[in-house]
């Protein structure tokens, strides 16, 4: 059945379409709406259409860690953050390293009917560093990308061995710059940690691995995604590196958006992350990075927690933050602080799509794929535990509130609406 | 959600946990610290025994080593003629796997008054005062690296003693700063009583980033570092850090930080030299000025009792107050 939504707002950064207008879905796509007859149709009314958004790093937690999160649970989560495409990570128990892991995601993702699911595997066996994975096995199996996960190369030999067999085979890489001998430490080495006598982590575990991975990607010319900077020097870095044409991407995630090294004041375990919240001169040029587009995506860094984990002294937590959920409304937070919506809202859309290379997703245009979301952005949304979705409660926003209010959400044409449980459209209207 | 240093006051500004220096008061501390000379008589000596906790139960829980500091926390109990327990967690709970919450679930249910925590983990007491029931009092007795406020209280009675108020003192850190919890305890404390002149004496792998940020003027070099201060507070160094490859050896420590008797001819004539204990003869401190007379590191041991004396009497009368507005 077809579908036309009338009289909205369409935002899409590089859309030809935009301001009060109609839109139609059909077959999975979005349509001329005057080519369509008998459609359902919905009043937009007073309501904006976004794309629907592409978080190029969420941790699903399934297999092996489904305390935390399973891949419906965190998948549903992420449709409640109008976020319609995940990138899921490889840090799983065990951990995707063979096609047989890879199908597993897809299959139950698939089986999950939520949102896009592009699974990740590793470079390395097993994620350690030292030998490396079948990576084109991988990726004919169905990966987006590989990555190191949260980890480091165990050396440079292996990160250089890395690089040039996926550039021969043109399989592109997503990197977490850490220098392996600098990494832990549950805190930026600031005043913060000073004041608070906490492990810290210097910027130079990431400074120095951003330069000494850009210098192999120069000999190697192996496409690069530099994913979760979290210092200003970092963006700089890439910035040059992009005026001379290294192929080179990165992205920030919404937490160093958000927050800087002060939000650990209070010991909130909440705040622990593995890579971790640095200045507020970073975290100000992190959004700079956005705004001029040395920074390409923006990420949710989902990661889910049990209860237990962050049950303890904020050192001996376990590191991350549940956040897919919250994504839009994050977003428009930070249009009220300074990274205006149109540059937040092409880093999490044309900017990943191009990324991935999947050219067809990411914008509200005719013959693309319909993935979109139906939102009053003025509209507050509750994230109390009666609304909350994802397993893992381990958010600032748990509890609190947004803006962001989604009516409706379609991932391929598919309404996907009733998936979440944050307010269900009114078809009366 | 409230950091340590507000957790551990109550609404009226009442000290109910002692977890950090960080966020008290001069008023407050002046108060503990005028409690806890009347809890020392006039010759000096810490008085026998007082009633004020009698019936009232403290219980140590150490969940890393300790000896003097838990001594003269049972010490301090005692005097105040409560009932002491002292639980070594390291070998009964916390080794066969229960974790921290359930270690403190089980212990509530013991109808404890006072808690006092000694953890590795920096944070660990303030977890446990975040989480306990109303009525319990936590006492933060060194966690991780963050803070020992009892020891930086003591640290400020004796300075208070020897040199007067620290609003117009000099007063130099020498040593392991970045590792030491006594140091950043001490730090804090010695803002809040106005001190308007701190400065750390250490190598750059010895003081932690942004020192400045916490009024902290840095040297390098001990020679000016030490130029006429009042008070000389020297840390322990840890044999962990020349395996960790922050410093080359102890002998070195020594020739470079050393504090000996030449050194400590350049800061005033009647300076104090004070140290945490247990103190390092050769590479802390040179043997003639850890028995000289300007060495004053056995009347903090002393100072030791009747501070943490204090820190329960107030915590414990700040819960039952609080309690009193309950009901």
């Amino acid at each position: 059945m077809s579908l036309v939504i009338e009289h909205v707002q369409i935002y899409s950064p590089g859309s030809s379409l935009h301001g009060d207008t109609s839109i139609g879905i059909d077959a999975g796509q979005f349509v001329d709406p005057a080519q369509l007859s008998n459609s359902v149709v919905i009043d937009g009314r007073g309501w904006t259409l976004l794309p629907g958004l592409i978080d190029m790093r969420v941790n699903l937690r399934e297999p092996g860690l489904e305390h935390k999160g399973t891949i419906a649970s965190e998948t549903r989560a992420a449709l409640a953050g109008g976020v319609t495409t995940v990138v899921a990570t490889p840090n799983t128990d065990p951990v995707i390293d063979t096609p047989a892991d890879v199908r597993l995601v897809l299959e139950r993702a698939q089986r999950a009917e939520t949102c896009r699911v592009l699974p990740t595997g590793l470079i390395t066996q097993g994620g350690d560093g030292h030998l490396l994975a079948e990576m084109m096995s991988l990726m004919e199996a169905g990966t987006v990308a590989l990555s190191q996960g949260d980890a480091p190369f165990a050396s440079t030999a292996i990160a250089l061995n890395a690089l040039k067999y996926a550039a021969s085979l043109d399989i592109p890489l997503i990197l977490d710059p850490t220098l392996a001998d600098l990494r832990g430490g549950c805190a930026h080495s600031g005043r913060v940690a000073t004041g608070l006598g906490l492990s810290t982590n210097s910027p130079l575990s990431e400074t120095l691995a951003v330069r000494l991975l850009l210098e192999l990607v120069e000999v190697t010319r192996c496409r690069v995604h530099f994913s979760r900077l979290t210092t200003a020097r970092a963006v700089q870095y890439i910035a040059n590196a992009k005026k001379r044409d290294l192929p080179v991407s990165c992205d920030v995630s919404l937490a160093h958006l958000l927050f800087d090294e002060t939000a650990i004041a209070n010991l909130n375990p909440n705040f622990h992350l593995t890579r971790p919240l640095r200045t507020r001169h970073d975290r100000d040029a992190l959004r700079q990075g956005v705004i001029e587009g040395v920074i390409d995506a923006i990420v949710s860094d989902h990661a889910p927690h049990e209860p237990g984990a962050k049950l303890a002294p904020f050192p001996e937590t376990e590191p991350g933050m549940s956040m897919v959920e919250c994504t839009l409304s994050a977003l428009y937070a930070l249009d009220h602080d300074g990274l205006p919506f149109a540059h937040s809202l092409r880093a999490m859309t044309t900017s990943p799509a191009h990324l991935l290379g999947l050219d067809w997703l990411g914008q509200i245009e005719v013959g693309y794929t319909a993935d979109c979301v139906l939102v009053d952005p003025t509209g507050q949304r509750v994230f109390d535990h009666a609304h909350w979705i994802s397993e893992g409660e381990n958010s600032p926003y748990f509890q609190g509130v947004g803006m962001g209010q989604i009516h409706g959400i379609w991932v391929e044409g598919n309404d996907r609406t009733d998936r979440v449980s944050i307010g269900i459209r009114d078809d009366s209207r | 959600m409230p950091g340590p240093a507000e957790l551990q006051l109550n609404r009226d500004g009442n000290l109910r946990h002692l977890l950090t220096t960080e966020g008290l008061s001069r008023e407050l501390i002046t108060s503990l610290l005028d409690t806890a000379d009347g809890f020392r008589s006039a010759q000096g000596q810490p008085v026998k025994k007082v009633p004020l906790l009698r019936g009232k139960t403290v219980v140590n829980l150490f969940f890393e080593n300790s000896t003097r500091t838990r001594t003269t926390f049972d010490i301090a109990a005692h005097r105040l003629s409560a009932d002491v327990v002292t639980l070594d967690i390291r070998t009964s709970s916390a080794s066969k796997g229960e974790t921290l919450f359930d270690t403190l679930k089980n212990l509530e249910a013991m109808q404890a008054d006072l808690f006092v925590v000694r953890h590795s983990a920096g944070g660990a007491p303030f977890f446990i005062a975040d989480r306990v029931t109303p009525h319990i009092a936590v006492v933060n007795a060194g966690d991780g690296t963050h803070a020992h406020p009892t020891q930086a209280l003591l640290d400020l009675m004796t300075i208070r003693q020897h040199k007067g108020d620290p609003n117009n003192l000099s007063v130099a850190i020498v040593g392991d700063l970045r590792h030491s919890r006594v140091a950043r305890s001490l730090i804090h404390g010695l803002r809040a009583m106005q001190c308007p002149d701190i400065r750390a004496i250490a190598p750059g792998t010895l003081l932690p980033n942004d020192l400045a940020d916490l009024g902290v003027r840095t040297f390098h070099r001990i020679e000016e570092g030490l130029s006429g201060v009042d008070v000389i507070v020297l840390l322990r160094l840890q044999k962990e850090r020349m395996i960790a490859g922050l410093l080359p050896s102890e002998r070195e420590f020594f020739k470079l930080y050393g504090m000996t008797e030449d050194r400590l001819r350049l800061a005033k004539s009647d300076a104090i030299v004070m140290h945490p204990g247990p103190i390092n003869r050769g590479v802390e401190i040179a043997n003639e000025v850890a028995d000289g007379p300007q060495a004053v590191i056995l009347n903090q041991v002393t100072n030791g009792i009747a501070v943490r004396m204090a820190v329960m009497a107030m915590t414990i009368s700040t819960q039952q107050a609080d309690a009193l507005c309950r009901l």
